[in-house]
């Protein structure tokens, strides 16, 4: 086997056509997801995370415009046809989506499901598969696994439900786990529950995790890096720490300084806010696309007339920012403190 | 109208609370049956009851189900309650009728989660603002003018005034909700989750305004949300919910800090925090199972199905939410301070 990365995705591009124009969904993104690691893809709605994820499985709708390369294991997947491309998904790439009771069919077992994932990429013996469904139902949590397998979809609570997709997912041990804010339809003490069953999974399989979320205090205890995603591009990605401790693009920074805390009294304080909101995708702005909401930005030039690159500000850690050397030693706190005086 | 300035001090008032709620109950009949007689019945608020105070918050947290979103209706007669008694300033809501009914009405306002679903799409949001003075006849007392400061008042353009819900994005239209909310000078409003709709990075501006409102028109606020962070930073008070039952209540740090009731601390050590190194350190309390059927709740405790303390008593005997000792009522027989949050 080569030294190439798990996956290696470099200046990925989605475009769609609507009425309105031409979507940018994704705009140009380059990045690995390493061996056993664990990668979380943050941002807002319409960042393009989720995007990202449906390119490299093809799985977008055929009128999509995607270009750049994403490897895996040094094999190019952008533009293989669903033929080329079935093989591996499920067997080396599977996905949770966020919705688990629209993934599933509602008129099979649940058993009977997760055991077709098997079939499809693998002979099996009918005994053999009953039993790993009951094994992979086990692993994730469920109780009475035996009976459970024999139920239909509308008998599982929603937690439930999303770790038996949890369960079909790992049903032919991928090496890459896509997890689709896998969490967001949940309560909190589900998601608890769902959260440490990727934790225990990650521990035992090492299978590589990567971890879609709008919420930052998801992936702060289970990703090794991080990427952040803001209006179709990356625009920063670290190690874990370095982006919530030492964050060098500002729009990290806001993102962290405006969330208010469970364990932080701050009753009667302002919250941090970032002005203004998400861009059009349509016609995004000129240069940086964070530039109009951006409190650092030196307008016009170069914020609003240079694309800043994600380039290397710490070994490992990259942001894309032209000022972002200018933020060093600028903790979440004491942007918070500043806004306030 | 109050006077609108940007005094951001706030001033603790005492006094008489401006709403109370006492003994509330919420039943559903489940009907079945050629003749829909009643088979069963849903328990969605089961006896609850708390007070608000003039320019405070009290929130309402727990997980869907819990009756944190009926409560909120109930106080506002949007849903007739089964038994109980809901005050404003005094004055019996489920009693009111007619005239004093529509003077409440006016007093007691609600934002809705969903600002997509919440704004008619056929209005402009001049009409949408405009309609609740026509209908308590205060347009040509200077409708429009008003309707210019509250849009200015909330962070929009008063320009816009002619546009759709349509053109508006998420945070602009929840911005519309709370002006809305606020044309008949409410002393009450129920937020039934405003932010939970909103992206991250617009939310913290939606909660700001909403606290200035508070401190320049003296607002009561009900918080009904499950972001736990959010609840912490907006609440003076906070009522935790399971099942129809409040099994904690107390001045917020007291429960974030001193969480007593085992479910409160299995909520609280669920959330995730934005801090990977407090992340890797924390323990999580995982809770078995799911929450029961409020069709069929358990017998005396409702928690004690998923609770690690459970004991016989738990069974037997519904525990009262009464302080024993922890410095705010507790609704456990076992009630016991620990863990604190981070």
């Amino acid at each position: 086997m080569s030294d190439a990365p798990l996956l290696e995705v470099d200046d990925l591009r989605v475009e769609f056509t609507t009425d309105d124009g031409i979507v940018t969904a994704v705009d140009g993104i380059s990045f690995t997801v390493e061996d056993h690691e664990v990668l979380g893809v943050v941002g807002e709605s319409g960042s393009g995370k989720t995007v990202t994820a449906l390119a490299i499985l093809g799985l977008l709708p055929k009128k999509t415009t995607v270009t750049g390369s994403a490897k895996w294991r040094g094999r190019e997947l952008i533009g293989l046809g669903d033929k080329e491309l079935q093989p591996l998904r499920g067997e080396e790439i599977a996905i949770v989506f966020q919705d688990a009771l629209a993934s599933f069919n509602p008129v099979f077992t649940i058993g009977s499901q997760i055991g077709e994932a098997i079939e499809v990429h693998h002979e099996i013996a009918s005994k053999d598969r009953d039993e790993r469904v009951v094994e992979l139902l086990d692993l994730v949590g469920i109780p009475n696994p035996r009976q459970r397998a024999d139920q239909y979809p509308h008998e599982f609570s929603g937690g439930m439900r999303q770790r038996a997709m949890i369960a079909m997912a790992l049903a032919n041990d991928p090496a890459l786990l896509i997890a689709d804010e896998p969490t967001t339809a949940l309560d909190v003490t589900l998601q608890a529950q769902v959260l440490e069953v990727l934790e225990r999974i990650q521990a035992r399989t090492r299978s590589s995790i990567m971890l879609i979320t709008h919420d930052l205090g998801v992936v702060a205890g289970i990703a090794d890096r991080i990427a952040v995603m803001y209006a179709g591009r990356h625009i920063e990605t670290g190690p874990v720490d370095q982006i919530f401790y030492e964050p060098r693009h500002p729009y990290t920074l806001g993102l962290l300084a405006s969330l208010p805390r469970l364990d932080r009294k701050t009753h009667g304080q302002k919250l941090y806010r970032i002005t203004g909101q998400p861009p059009s995708l349509i016609e995004r702005p000129p240069g940086c696309t964070f530039h109009p909401r951006c409190e650092f930005a030196r307008l016009p030039e170069p914020c609003a007339t240079v694309v800043p690159a994600l380039e290397e500000v710490d070994p490992s850690h990259r942001a894309a920012c032209h000022f972002s050397e200018g933020l060093v030693g600028l903790t979440p706190e004491r942007l918070r403190e500043g806004q306030r005086a | 109208m109050t006077s609108i300035t940007s005094e951001s001090t706030v001033s603790p008032r005492v006094g008489s609370p401006v709403l109370e709620v006492d003994r509330l109950v919420k039943d559903y009949p489940i009907r079945a049956g050629l003749l829909r007689r009643e088979v069963g019945r849903v328990s969605a608020v089961a006896d609850i009851s708390f007070s608000v105070h003039k320019g405070k918050t009290l929130s309402l947290v727990g997980e869907s189900g819990c009756g944190k979103t009926t409560t909120g209706r109930c106080i506002l007669r949007l849903i007739e309650p089964t038994s109980g008694e809901v005050r404003f300033a005094g004055t019996d809501v489920m009693k009111a009728s007619g005239k004093e009914l529509r003077a409440l009405r006016r007093s007691m306002q609600i934002v809705y989660q969903d600002p997509y679903a919440s704004l008619n799409p056929r209005l402009t949001v001049g009409s949408i603002l405009a309609d609740p003075l026509k209908v308590h006849g205060r347009w040509h007392d200077g409708g429009s003018e008003r309707i210019c400061r509250l849009l200015e008042r909330v962070g929009l353009d008063p320009k816009h005034v002619n546009r759709y819900p349509h053109e508006f994005s998420g945070g602009q239209r929840q911005r519309i909700g709370i002006a809305r909310a606020l044309t008949l000078d409410p002393d009450l409003i129920v937020l039934d989750e405003p932010v939970s709709a909103l992206d991250v990075s617009i939310r913290a501006g939606v909660v700001n305004l909403l606290e200035e409102l508070q401190v320049e028109l003296d607002l009561a606020y009900v918080f009904i949300a499950h972001d736990l962070g959010v609840v912490r930073h907006v609440s003076d008070e906070v009522a935790v919910m399971y099942l129809g039952k409040i099994v904690e209540i107390g001045p917020s740090d007291a429960v974030y800090d001193h969480a007593s009731h085992p479910y409160t601390q299995a909520l609280l050590s669920a959330v995730p925090v934005p801090d990977p190194k407090v992340e890797r350190e924390r323990r999580r309390i995982l809770l078995e199972g799911d929450v029961p059927s409020p069709v069929d709740p358990p017998s005396g405790c409702r928690f004690r199905t998923r609770c690690w303390k459970a004991q016989q008593i738990c069974a037997e005997e519904e525990p009262a939410l009464i302080d024993r000792g922890q410095g705010h009522p507790v609704a456990c027989h076992f009630a016991d301070e620990a863990l604190p949050v981070s």
